[in-house]
This record gives structure tokens, sequence and C-alpha cells, in this order.
């Protein structure tokens, strides 16, 4: 997990220097990844040092005669981040911080009964003094900042726990759980190699990157973002857990919209994720990928709009992989609702798949494996690749489905209902002072395959037998979403209206199969009631496979740039063909076009100041 | 010699900026585009549009006991669209129950480069807040045929001279490693304090650049910068009591601010002020005679004065307007005058924030006279006219992404009935006695105050003193108390202004209001009132820490 630093949209980043020839800063850049720092060991690891001597002394925290902490956890995030962004050929932000990020979680009580779980609890500390936290590996100065944290959040879990007891008094709860399990914390302190991150170097390379956009002149804004960040979580617990993991990615985001002429906004991007800073495609393969985004955003204003349709869809490797992404991340986590006051709210949806362990969720072919040890798919890097979890506790492979039968969810230390203990799936911080569970890298196979191409015959096939014109395919939904908020407010609203569940994010590439093979593009159709139960429907599974990494970040449609922190994420899938599925217009107020033409823009000079 | 000085950072910078930038050709032309059509082809047609364009280059460096806590380099650029459809007699930034319009949106263009991105990135913005503007417009003619006529007639905007001001714009070089060592050294300062919870000392230094073109046929290009350290301690009391105090120094440029002694020696001195606090008696509730130092009645007269004479207020009926109707009446003792005036650099040598040449709307920046010796003259004025006053005297500000309304500038308070601040002493000591009380007030130090001028809360003020002394009529020693809160009412409290000192002081500060933070100063003479009211501070209910600090060890950070 990674929070999220600075106000900007992008996370994190990195990668291979946008390459070469045509890019100055390349050779620089080449340098400067050869030019380690010297590793920096354990032993004279002055911040864990800090952050162990502070926290043993801090379990002796007691007031007046009230609970007292029985574990406590410290962590600390530190790294370096870059970012640098463009519009059309002009630089608009150069961003270069150095950050560090400390957190301390608490618990006092006892493991049946503790400060957590309650609607008031704090996730973590985060207070009023403490919140200049030195960059410096300063042994007294840390071991300070860590002694007035833990304080605050000592009291805050004072305060919580007694209203938690109080709000026990008038409401009963249907079964009681321990708040707390027991595990074996990692101890696994790895050498760190810091990398000097510069944006410089990067920025001919962006600015060349946006400069694809110039030439196409339907389209309405455009970006292009690379963020790289190398930084380190440390981890000590009172349980002896002690962790120190480099944390090194890289993020490169093109962005664009247009308006179609009935005045309906169409949008897409494309986002490379990858860990190290030598994962990202090579230029010449970006500014394809940039061509590729403009001409299919100005095809899609140029798309006729649909008509709503029921019936067969398919989902080529990309959209199925992303589809399975967005139901399985949310609804494979259970979660518990907090203890409130009577006639109080909170907590998340319950999990669809709730009480389904031993049923049968996807067809019998199926088989689904959350490896977070793998690294390497098919020769394709993986993003969710993690060692540990936020919970500290070894991650190992996972069987969550055989034979199309739910086998596992993903578990945190928090019980829940029919399942005690961990798996070690702890991606993201919860809101009560518990974590969150999500996928690590999850591969979904079928053995029973059909050629990709074959998945049109059999649509085609659908539709003869049931006199449809046209049949549907999905390349690409829009998760994570680049949608902006006001959008994402109708989508939720446009949802509720037609009474579906949790909405899914809508399919951006969507195609009209004809009889006769013929593909044509359409634009303007949001999916009703697809949920995890429409994929016992899955009629077919091609035999290719889609690697698709993403940041996880516990909201909506993994809306970009919104929540406070991010885990790298891996769904891996092939192409599938999901039989009853319904698509819906996107019902919406346009806007008129602007009055003004557009400006001219590919005669545009630069401004050289 | 001085000038000769400055004259050389300003070559020696060799930034300079060969005026007119092409940033300014740029919009001046997607300006022309965009209004010609919206004059011509738009239903209802816009009549004014501007843009205006914000470059920040910031550079910060924050320390805390000798380690450096963060360190920050960003430059962005702004723009923001000013438009205007229907006539001035009536357009879309009319006031409607109160709402405060919103058109401006602040998009960041490019820093370098792009003349391609600000063309389209202006086109897209001209568009959207067209359609906003033209919405508004829509609802306030419905809405002015159902309600009563306002009280205050005047248009919605006032005509205003074409301005053509181009100006190179220096980017002085930023001493990074300087100012990290420096702030290094004076943060260190707090680890010989460990009853000092918390502390920071910190540099921001910025270079703000303006460009501004409207339809009027307004060009300019222009800026300045803005160097601020902070040194500021917090801790609490035994009695859940917080406790902090700051010392603030700002200079246009950072190579004008004081020396790393002076401020390692206002760092100790900050530091012993707030471990004496720790100890301080708290402030009982108390109503009599006070001193204001220079810098607290600086505070004193922004909130309580500068607030309610700010030009939109009077035209805005959710207002409380104060002074609305005071035109040529006395509001102030006749020996004091009041003036706003942003075209003052510097006075006495300390550089003013509330010094510029143009402001947001493009208007040339003019001094006011705002109360000549008691008696109002005239308000701060943007291009919103108000009854009786119907041009802008330059005082149109923002932050971008905010609407310009009137705000304050350098508010220099003059006085005719001043003594040395010894005699001053002596008077609230006499006055102390008069009034049968033990003591009388100094307040030392302001930090920060706020005022409510909406009619619906209450028409008060309340600044938050950090150092007061209780001056003793019996002789005995002062003694620095805590905790105490200053409230009032505005009118109350300016007939009860006795007298004035010789010196004056300058307090630099940025003020919030509806359009965002603006850098203001306030000179004025340390002030004599007969009567002021305070109250016992609310004070929190947490404790200091629980266990005792870890130990801190000898030597600074790296």
């Amino acid at each position: 997990m990674r929070t999220r630093v600075m106000h900007r949209s992008l996370t994190v980043a990195a990668q291979k220097a946008l390459p070469s020839r045509d890019c100055q800063g390349a050779v620089a850049v080449a340098i400067a990844f050869l030019l380690f720092a010297p590793m920096l060991h354990a032993a004279d690891d002055m911040v864990l040092k800090a952050m162990r001597d502070e926290l043993q002394r801090s379990m002796t925290l007691q007031f007046n005669a009230l609970e007292k902490p029985y574990y406590l956890e410290y962590v600390m995030e530190d790294g370096h981040r870059i970012q640098v962004s463009a519009v059309l050929d002009g630089i608009v932000t150069v961003d270069n911080s150095d950050f560090r990020i400390p957190r301390v979680r608490i618990r006092i009580g006892s493991p049946q009964f503790d400060n957590t779980n309650y609607v008031g609890s704090r996730t973590s500390y985060s207070g009023r003094y403490g919140a200049t936290f030195p960059l410096d590996d300063d042994y007294p100065v840390l071991r300070r900042t860590f002694w007035l944290a833990t304080d605050q959040a000592y009291k805050s879990a004072l305060e919580a726990i007694s209203r938690k007891h109080a709000a026990l008094k008038n409401v009963s709860i249907s079964e009681e759980l321990p708040d707390f399990s027991t595990a074996k914390q990692a101890q696994m302190v790895l050498d760190w190699k810091r990398v000097k991150l510069d944006p410089q170097p990067w920025i001919p390379g962006i600015k060349a990157l946006s400069s694809v956009f110039l030439r196409f002149p339907e389209l309405r804004g455009s970006t292009v973002e690379i963020s790289e960040v190398d930084g380190t979580r440390r981890l000590v617990t009172s349980e002896g857990g002690e962790l120190r993991l480099p944390e090194q990615e890289s993020e490169l985001k093109i962005q664009t919209a247009a308006q179609s002429k009935d005045g309906m906004t169409v949008r897409d991007s494309v986002v490379f994720n990858c860990l190290g800073f030598d994962g990202l495609p090579s230029d010449a393969a970006l500014k394809r990928a940039a061509e590729e985004l403009a001409t299919t955003v100005t095809a899609m204003a140029a798309a006729p709009r649909a008509e709503d349709y029921t019936g067969p869809v398919i989902f080529e490797a990309r959209a199925a992989s992303q589809l399975l992404a967005e139901l399985l991340g949310h609804n494979l986590a259970l979660s518990r609702k907090p203890v409130s006051e009577p006639g109080g709210s909170g907590g998340s949806a319950a999990s669809e798949l709730e009480g389904r362990i031993g049923s049968r969720i996807l067809p019998e072919s199926f088989s689904m494996v959350d490896d977070p040890t793998l690294k390497v798919w098919k020769g394709q890097p993986l993003f969710g690749t993690m060692l540990v979890d936020e919970d500290g506790i070894e991650a190992k492979p996972l069987t969550i489905v055989e034979k199309g039968v739910l086998k596992n969810f993903l578990l945190t230390r928090q019980p829940v209902r029919g399942f005690p203990t961990t798996n070690a799936r702890a991606r993201l911080q919860g809101g009560y002072g518990d974590s969150v569970a999500g996928i690590t890298n999850l591969i979904v196979e079928s053995s029973e395959t059909v050629k990709a191409a074959e998945l049109k015959a059999r649509l085609i096939e659908m539709l003869k037998q049931r006199d449809k014109p046209f049949g549907m395919m999905v390349r690409k939904m829009d998760f994570p979403s680049s949608a902006s908020g006001a959008e994402v407010r109708r989508l939720i609203n446009g949802a509720a209206r037609s009474g579906g569940s949790r909405p899914v994010s809508l399919p951006l590439r969507v195609y009209r199969i004809y009889q006769d093979g013929r593909e044509e593009m359409v634009r303007g159709l949001r999916f009703r009631a697809l949920n995890v139960r429409s994929l016992k429907d899955i009629v077919a599974a091609g035999n290719d496979s889609n690697v698709f990494n993403y940041l996880e970040n516990g909201q909506l449609f993994a809306l970009m740039g919104a929540g406070s922190e991010t885990a790298e994420t891996s769904v891996v899938a092939p192409s599938l063909l999901i039989d009853d599925l319904e698509l819906v217009r996107v019902e919406d107020e346009q806007p008129k076009l602007p009055i003004v033409p557009a400006p001219e823009l590919s005669s545009a000079l630069s401004l050289n100041q | 010699m001085k000038r000769l000085v400055s004259t050389l950072i300003l070559v020696g910078s060799g930034l300079l900026s060969a005026p007119p930038s092409p940033l300014l050709d740029t919009l001046a032309t997607e300006l022309d585009r965009n209004f010609r059509v919206l004059k011509e082809k738009a239903d209802p047609p816009a009549y004014f549009i501007s843009y205006e364009v914000t470059d920040l280059d910031t550079h910060s460096i924050a320390a805390t006991l000798g380690d450096i806590s963060s360190h920050n380099d960003s430059h962005s650029r702004y723009l923001d669209v000013g438009l205007r459809v229907g006539s001035p007699k009536l357009d879309n930034y009319h006031l409607i129950g109160g709402a405060a319009p919103q058109f401006s949106a602040a998009v960041a263009i490019p820093i370098e480069g792009g003349t391609a991105a600000v063309k389209q990135l202006a086109w897209i913005e001209t568009d959207r807040a067209y359609r906003s503007a033209a919405e508004r417009l829509i609802k306030i003619k419905t809405s002015q045929q159902v309600k009563v006529a306002a009280l205050d007639k005047s248009d919605d905007f006032s005509p205003a001279p074409v301005a053509s001001h181009v100006e190179p714009i220096t980017h002085p070089p930023f001493a990074s490693d300087l100012w990290t060592a420096r702030m290094r050294s004076v943060s260190a300062v707090f680890r010989d304090h460990p009853k000092i919870l918390s502390s920071s000392a910190s540099i921001s230094a910025q270079t703000d650049e303006r460009y501004f073109v409207n339809s009027e046929g307004t060009r300019l290009q222009h800026g300045r910068g803005f160097s601020r350290v902070i040194i500021s301690v917090s801790t609490r009391a035994e009695d859940g009591m917080n406790l902090g105090n700051s010392v603030i120094y700002d200079a246009v440029d950072a190579s004008n601010l004081p020396t790393e002694a002076v401020m390692k020696a206002d760092a100790e001195k900050l530091a012993k002020e707030v471990e004496a606090l720790l100890v301080a008696p708290v402030a009982e509730p108390y109503v009599g005679p006070a001193i204001f130092s220079g810098k607290a009645s600086g505070v004193f007269f922004h909130e309580i004065f500068g607030h309610r004479i700010e030009g939109h207020r009077q035209k805005n009926e959710s207002e409380g307007q104060t002074f609305t109707k005071s035109v040529g009446e006395q509001v102030l003792p006749t020996f004091l005058s009041v003036v706003f005036d942003p075209t003052v650099k510097q006075i006495a040598g300390i550089d003013l924030n509330g010094f510029f040449e143009y402001d947001d709307e493009g208007v040339a920046a003019q001094p006011v006279i705002a109360v000549d010796k008691g008696i109002l003259k005239s308000f701060l004025m943007s291009r919103t006219p108000i009854e009786g006053f119907g041009a802008s005297n330059g005082h149109g500000r923002r932050t971008p992404g905010y609407e310009v309304v009137s705000r304050q500038s350098n508010l220099i308070v003059k006085s005719d009935k001043t003594v040395p601040e010894a005699q001053l002493r002596e008077m609230l000591i006499a006055e102390a006695r008069r009034q049968n009380k033990p003591y009388g007030l100094l307040f030392q130090d302001i930090t920060s105050g706020q005022t409510t001028t909406q009619r619906a809360g209450m028409q008060a003020f309340k600044v938050v003193p950090v150092i007061v002394y209780r001056i003793y009529a019996d002789g005995r020693p002062d003694e620095l108390i805590r905790g105490a809160d200053m409230v009032g009412t505005p009118l109350a409290s300016f007939n009860k202004i006795l007298a004035t000192s010789d010196r004056t002081e300058v307090f630099n500060g940025y003020c919030g209001a509806e359009s965002g933070w603006v850098p203001v100063a306030v000179v004025s003479p340390a002030i004599l009132v007969s009567e002021i009211e305070i109250e016992k501070m609310e004070k929190s209910q947490n404790r200091p820490p629980i266990l005792p600090p870890p130990p801190m060890g000898t030597g600074g950070g790296q």
C-alpha cells in the first residue's frame, strides 16, 4: 500500500527513460540509474532503531487505571517522488518532493475487545503535534515525533474504547467476534538501494508525447503525466514484527476527451504501471499508444449513440480483466459492520459473495488463484507482487476458486464470521482502525478455452439462433475511471434510479458485432445489474490472457486520484463471452457545443520562455 | 548605496524576460477571437471578457529541531477567465440574495512552451464561463421580477481606464543551500527547550507574476516577490490550554530577510516567552483600559475597521453594513486618519505585503483616504460600483480560482495625538486608577484575528492575543498572563481610543476572505483604549503527553 503523496491526482511511477535518440535526457537518466547510493543496512538504520526504542517505551503507556496498549505498530513510509505533466507541448507541472509519512496504530484493551471496529475509531494517528516529521535520520528527533504521535493515538484510543463500551450498552450484536486475531509477523529487513530520481530528463519526452495530440483537432483537452516514486516502508510492532521493504514504482498516464456533435463528452485514458523504474514501454510504444488513444477517442466522438441492448457480450481479455478486478476486488473481501450508537450507520456494503463459500460462482472450468509471489505472467511483469501484507504477515498463494467453486476469501487480522484468522491480504487501511483486504495478483484461468477469434463466431451463432441483428463486444472498461466527480455522481444516481446494485464502471470502447462479422463502434452505454452473479453466465473463455496492472484505492470505479492510499494490483484473465447482459443508454443532459470554434493548434509556435 | 545594491541584484539574476512575453500576446489573441464571436453570435451576448494568468514560482523549506522536514520547489500557472453577459447595468455578477457568483476556475496552464495548450485551455474555459454566466443571467432576470428592488441601485460593473504596462519580471535565484542550513540552525534552538512540544522554522520565497488582458484593450504584465520566514512554537499547559506563538519576517526578496543571528535570538526569545506562558496565571474576565502595541493595533484596525469598508459589502444585503450610510460622518476619533495605500513599497526599511501596481481587474492601484481626521470619506473599490462610488480605486483582489472583490492593501493609521511610549504607559496607569481597576492590560503580540461582517452573524470581532501583560496601578512589576481572548463590537471600540504612541510598527500578513488569501500590511502606532473586554479562552480537554519526553541527546541535526 502507498499513501497518496501531495495533492496531485496521480500516484507513483518509475520507469525506463523515455528512450533515446529523439530524447536528450535519456542518457542522463540511464546514468543516474546506475549510480545507486550505498546500500542501507539494518544495523545502522537509525529510523528502525528510533521506532523500535520508542515503541518499546510506549507499551508502558497508561492513564490513570484505564486500558493499556496490548498492540502497537509504527509504520514509516518514506521516499522521493517526481512528477512531470504536459499539455500539447507545454510543461504544466514539474514536481520533485521528499516525503516521510508516519503511522501509529494502537490497540488497547484486549484482542477480544479493543478500541477498533467502532464508528469513532481513528484509522491511525493524525494530529496537532508531530505534523512536521523530520526527513533526516535523526534518532532523538524521530523518537520525539513518535512519542507525540503515540500519545495522541493513545488518547484517541481511550476515547474510542469508552464510547464503544457505552454504545454496546444500548445495542446487542448478533454474534460476538474478537477484534484481533493472532498471527505470526515477519521480520524482513531488505537492503534498499536509494535511486536518484530527477524530473528534468523526463521533460523533453513528456513534452514530445503531449504534442502527439496537436495533430488531432477534434479532441478537447489532453494530458500526459509521468510519476516515479522511490521509497521504502518500515514497520515495527510490539509483537516483534520488523520490516524494511523497498517500494519503487512508476506510472505513466495519458488522457484525452472529445465532444460529439450531440454534445456528449467522450473520453479515455491509457495508464502504464510498473514496479521499479524500467518497466514502462519504450518511447516508440508510448507514442503509438498516444496516437491510438487519440484516434480512438476521435472515432468515439463520431460514433453513433447506441440503443438499449440485452443479450450476449464479448469482453476482450483487457476488458474482462478490468471487469473481474472491479467485481471481485470488492466482493472477495469481507467486512464487519462497526459498532455504532443505536441507529448509527457505518461500514462498507456487504460482499455479494458473503455466505457463498463452497458454492459455485463461476462455470466449472474456471479456477482463480491470488498469488503475491508471482513476478511475471507469460513474460509480462505483474504489479501486485508483495512479500508481506499491511499487517506485517508473509503472504502466500491462495486458491480462491476451484472448479468454479468459491474456496477462500481475502482476509486480514480482523476476524469475520466464519473466518477467525488472516490469510495475509491486508492491503489498504480501513475506516475503523483495521486494514482492508484486497487482491494481489489474481490469476483467472479456464480449462476449456477456444481461440479468441472463435468467441466472435460463437457470438454470431447465438445472434442467428435468436434472430438478433447484432451483438456487443467491449474492448475496454473505464476502470480505474478517469471520470470527473460530477460524472461519477450522475452515474451513481442513474444506477440508483434504474434499481441496480453497486454500479460497475462504464464500458468505454463498445462495438456492435453484426451477423456478417462487421464491427461498429458505438457510445453512450452503461451496464445495468451487472454483478458477481453475472459471472455464472459466462458461456466461453478465450485461450488468450491479459495482464491488467492498476492501482486499487478502494473507491467506486477505483476513480483515479480518489482515496488517500493505493495498492498495486494485477488481474490476469482471458477473453470472455457472457450471456444475458443488459446495456442501457446513459441518459444525461448534454452540454451544447461551443459557440466559438476551436482554436487552430497545429500552427502554434512554441512560446520559448 | 542601498539602491545600487538592489539594481545589481536585478541585473545579476540574469533572468529578465524581454517584455512583452509571448504569453501576453497569445492571451490577447485568443481573448479577441473568443470575444468577437461571443459578442456577435451568442445569445445573450458577452460584453466583457478578461483573462488573468497568475504565475507562482515558489521555493519552500521547513525544519524542525535541526532537521529538514520538507523541501519543495513548485512552479505553476493558472488562468482565470472573467466573462460578463447582459450589460454593465445588469449582468451575471448581480447579487441575488447575497449569494456570491463563481465563474472563475484557475485552470492550470503550461509554465513553459505550449502556445497551443494555452489557446485550447483558454477556449475551453471561456466556453465554460460563458455557459454559467448566461445561465446565471437568466436566473437573475427571473428573480428581478419577483423580488423587491434592492436598496443599492448601482450598476454591476463600472468603467475603468484602459491600462497598458509591461515590465520585465525577475525570478531571483533561491539560495537553497544557504536557507537549508539556516532553517536547520534556527530550528535547532528548540532542541534545548523540551517543554515546547512542537516547533518549526520555515521559509517560503515566491515570485508572483500576473498577466492580464481584457476586451477593453488592457494589457498588463507585472509581478513582485514575497519571502517569508515563520518561526513557530506550540505546546500545552498542564491544564490542557494550548499555547503557541510565532515570529514572522517578510521581505520582497529573501536576501533582505534578517540575518541568522537575529532569527536565532528571536527564536530563543520566543521559546522563553512560551515557557513563561506555561507557568503564567490564567486571565480573568476583565473590562478596563488597555494598550495595544503597534502590531496588535494593526490587527485591531484590519479586523474591526478595514473589513467593514470593503466596498462590495455596502451593497450586499446580507452584510451588516456598519458604515454604509456613514460617509461624511465621524467614525473614528478626530485625531485619527486611515489611508489604504498599495503604492507604498516600504516603510522604515520594511517591505510592505500590501504593495501592488495593478489589481486583479487590471486597474492601477491607488491610495485611498478612507478616514480623514475621523470622518469617513471613501470605501475600497473594485469594479463593482456602489451607490455614490462609481469607480474602482484599484482594490479588486483575489487568489487564483476566486472571484475578485474589494480587499485591503496597506492600511496606514495616522495620528495627530501622539505621545512617547513611556507616557502612553503612564496614561494607562492613570486611566486604570480613574476607573478603579487594579491593573490595565498591555497587548504585546496578537497572532491573528477574525471578524464577522455578515448580518446573520453577530457583528463582532475576535482577536487572539498571545503576549498580554497586566500593568499594575500600584507599581508592582508587570505580569504575563495567558488565555485572554479579546471580544467586542466594532463601533463601540473606536470611540474608546484615547491616544496613540509616536512610533509606528508594521504588521505584514495574509488576509483570508471570500476572494481567497491576499497579502496585506498594516502600519499603526500603539493605541490606548479606555475600555476593552476579555474573556477566558476556551481550552482543550486534552492533557499534556502522559510519558515524559525521550532523551534528546546532544548535537544538532545533520
